[in-house]
């Protein structure tokens, strides 16, 4: 285990710096998803990464389609063997998820609709699986969390020593200081789940949390798909067929030729964190009202007169600028890589 | 050719920054003070009635009428007497009870009014009073979404922009210095203010709230603003939260945001600017 990962060695103007990590055994909790697909293929392309297993959770697609499609992506990856726990169908407070099939296509993988997976899930729900593998390996297993937060949520409920064993969480969700993605307050992941979101963010785990103000901008044009199409690529083919439904979204919705490449770049935040800036804080989510799954921080530019609902809470690493011009070549190298 | 002096109704919780707003907008010739509305806010309603007539003493105007608002706020519901209020500009410094009072009382009110300047919400920032929200919204949460909502022509001009804008010690000193009798008045009233300001932000300096909203209905030019629906969260944590959609994006789905009508929420200021006129104005005798 590399004793020096992760910590925060300097701050300008309140910007934390962080050295580079070595995230060595992880867990990817996934709904997979165009751009999940993505970065669990980086992370089967990375060599020094041991993955543990994928747990899975609505969000993309249901969690059960979610979990077809992980079992299939370890397939496709040729590694069969990657154990795939599935998550809760429903968030914490119970209804039926919204699931965003009109980004990615009825399955998930913008219609392009593979054969099913020869491999099955194992027995142990997501959360077990997680609780078990972080106790198996204290302080040693980190977390790219690509979807809402039930599982996590789930996972610390189930154990009050999971927070203090995860080496690190990396979240991808909110929309800190800027416009949600599902409506002006919130980003989809955490409205998926705002409760479970809050619970974690509050846990006192070492967390770091990529919002859409960081990975909206960092986008791969039409240039870059037609790139990545004509590359010699292990998964290149795949994922350009994949892409093509994403992207005509993103035309409609943004007005981007291109797609962002959210889980790419919070997978980028997981093994070269230093591509970011952080700020630290305490993030709580709003779970009721019109502003429902609204991220907010306090970036602790007052000391406030009473206490109030961030006080007295953990801070956690919030993403604040990020290298685009890095991390798009580190995504371009890892998708190009044969 | 000088054009008629603007219009103005002062709602307003004075407040040490209110009192400045006040007397600047009596000294600007741009402007002309037709009446003060009083809210709870920085003091309670009855407090800032007592208050806003004492500065009107203070400054030799108690020509101006002073109408006292609504000592709770929207949802324990009163309804007021509202002056008329037709091509008039109210700048409002408070909670927006009373504004939305008048909305909820006369429907042709958001038609009449001439523009709604008001200094309240914290756009893509922290709040003052807690993280989520900033003080005048959180005073009346329901009333500013009543506000914000109603189709009036608003600008809102928040902490945002407020906090770009700040009288240092030296200009206090100046101040102290000049024979200006609100500038002397002042000067009295401000050290408690420099106190707060140095214990919660850890600065030598006051934040020109007030002043600021004042001038941006003086001067609008000395701001510059982006346009959309603002829409404020009425419960749970961020209870007070003002929320701007500026429309580029469009959603899946309809929002809470979708079909409101759009406000001016001000993005920049001329700092420098703002606080010599306030400067000047104030040190004139």
């Amino acid at each position: 285990m590399d004793g020096t990962a992760n910590n925060y060695h300097g701050e300008r103007d309140g910007v934390l710096v962080v050295s580079t990590a070595n995230p060595g055994k992880l867990i990817i909790d996934t709904d997979p998803g165009i751009d999940d697909t993505m970065a669990i293929l980086m992370a089967f392309q990375s060599p020094e990464l041991e993955i543990l297993g994928l747990t899975t959770i609505f969000g993309n697609v249901s969690t059960e389609d979610a979990t077809r499609n992980a079992l299939l992506l370890c397939e496709i990856a040729g590694r069969p063997d990657v154990p795939v726990a599935e998550g809760s169908p429903e968030p914490l407070k119970g209804g039926i998820p919204r699931v965003a099939d009109f980004i990615h296509g009825s399955d998930g993988l913008g219609n392009t609709f593979l054969s099913p997976p020869k491999a099955t899930k194992i027995d142990k729900s997501a959360s077990e699986f997680l609780v078990d593998k972080v106790s198996e390996y204290p302080g040693e297993v980190s977390i790219l969390a690509l979807g809402p937060l039930t599982n996590l949520a789930l996972a610390i409920k189930r154990d009050s020593s999971f927070a203090s064993k995860v080496k690190r969480i990396v979240v991808l969700g909110g929309a800190f200081f800027a416009l949600g993605n599902v409506n002006p307050a919130a980003e989809a992941n955490i409205y998926g789940d705002p409760e479970a979101a809050d619970l974690v963010f509050t846990s006192g785990a070492n967390i770091t949390v990529v919002g859409i103000n960081i990975t909206t901008q960092v986008k791969f044009t039409d240039g870059d798909l037609l790139e990545l199409r004509q590359s010699k690529g292990k998964y290149a083919q795949i994922l350009s067929d994949m892409c093509k439904f994403y992207r005509d979204w993103h035309v409609q919705s943004d007005g981007v030729y291109g797609i962002f490449l959210h889980d790419p770049v919070s997978f980028v935040a997981l093994v070269r964190p230093d591509l970011f800036t952080y700020k630290k804080g305490v993030v709580r989510v709003e779970t009721q009202g019109i502003c429902v799954g609204h991220t907010l921080m306090d970036q602790g530019l007052k000391r406030w007169n009473t206490s109030n609902p961030w006080s007295g809470y953990s801070s956690v690493a919030i993403a604040w600028s990020v290298d685009v011009d890095e991390v798009l070549n580190y995504v371009r190298q890892l998708l190009m890589k044969q | 050719m000088a054009a008629e002096p603007k219009k103005i109704i002062i709602d307003t919780d004075p407040g040490i920054d209110d009192a400045m707003a006040i007397f600047l907008a009596l000294r600007s010739p741009e402007v002309e003070v037709i009446g003060l509305t009083t809210i709870y806010g920085n003091v309670y309603t009855t407090l800032a009635t007592r208050n806003a007539l004492h500065l009107l003493e203070v400054a030799g105007r108690t020509d101006i009428p002073v109408a006292e608002g609504s000592h709770v706020t929207i949802t324990k519901g009163t309804k007021l007497r509202i002056a008329d209020f037709v091509h008039v500009t109210v700048v409002a410094l408070g909670p927006l009870t009373n504004i939305a009072l008048a909305i909820e009382l006369d429907p042709e009110f958001c038609k009449n009014v001439r523009q709604i300047v008001l200094l309240g919400g914290a756009f893509s920032v922290n709040g003052n009073v807690n993280p989520a929200s900033e003080a005048n919204i959180f005073g009346d949460p329901e009333a500013a979404d009543i506000v914000f909502t109603c189709g009036a022509d608003i600008l809102a001009v928040g902490i945002n922009v407020t906090h770009q804008v700040v009288l240092t010690d030296a200009d206090r000193n100046k101040l102290m210095q000049s024979n200006g009798k609100f500038a002397q008045y002042l000067c009295k009233i401000l050290e408690v203010y420099f106190s707060y300001h140095q214990e919660a932000y850890s600065m030598r300096g006051v934040y020109l709230h007030d002043p600021t909203a004042l001038l941006a209905a003086v001067n609008p030019s000395l701001l510059t603003y982006t346009e959309g629906a603002v829409r404020v969260q009425t419960t749970g944590i961020t209870r007070g939260l003002t929320l701007l959609y500026n429309k580029q994006k469009r959603f899946g789905e309809v929002t809470e945001w979708t079909d409101k009508p759009t406000v001016k929420v001000a993005v920049t200021v001329d700092a420098p600017t703002v606080v010599k006129l306030l400067m000047e104005r104030l040190m004139e005798s």
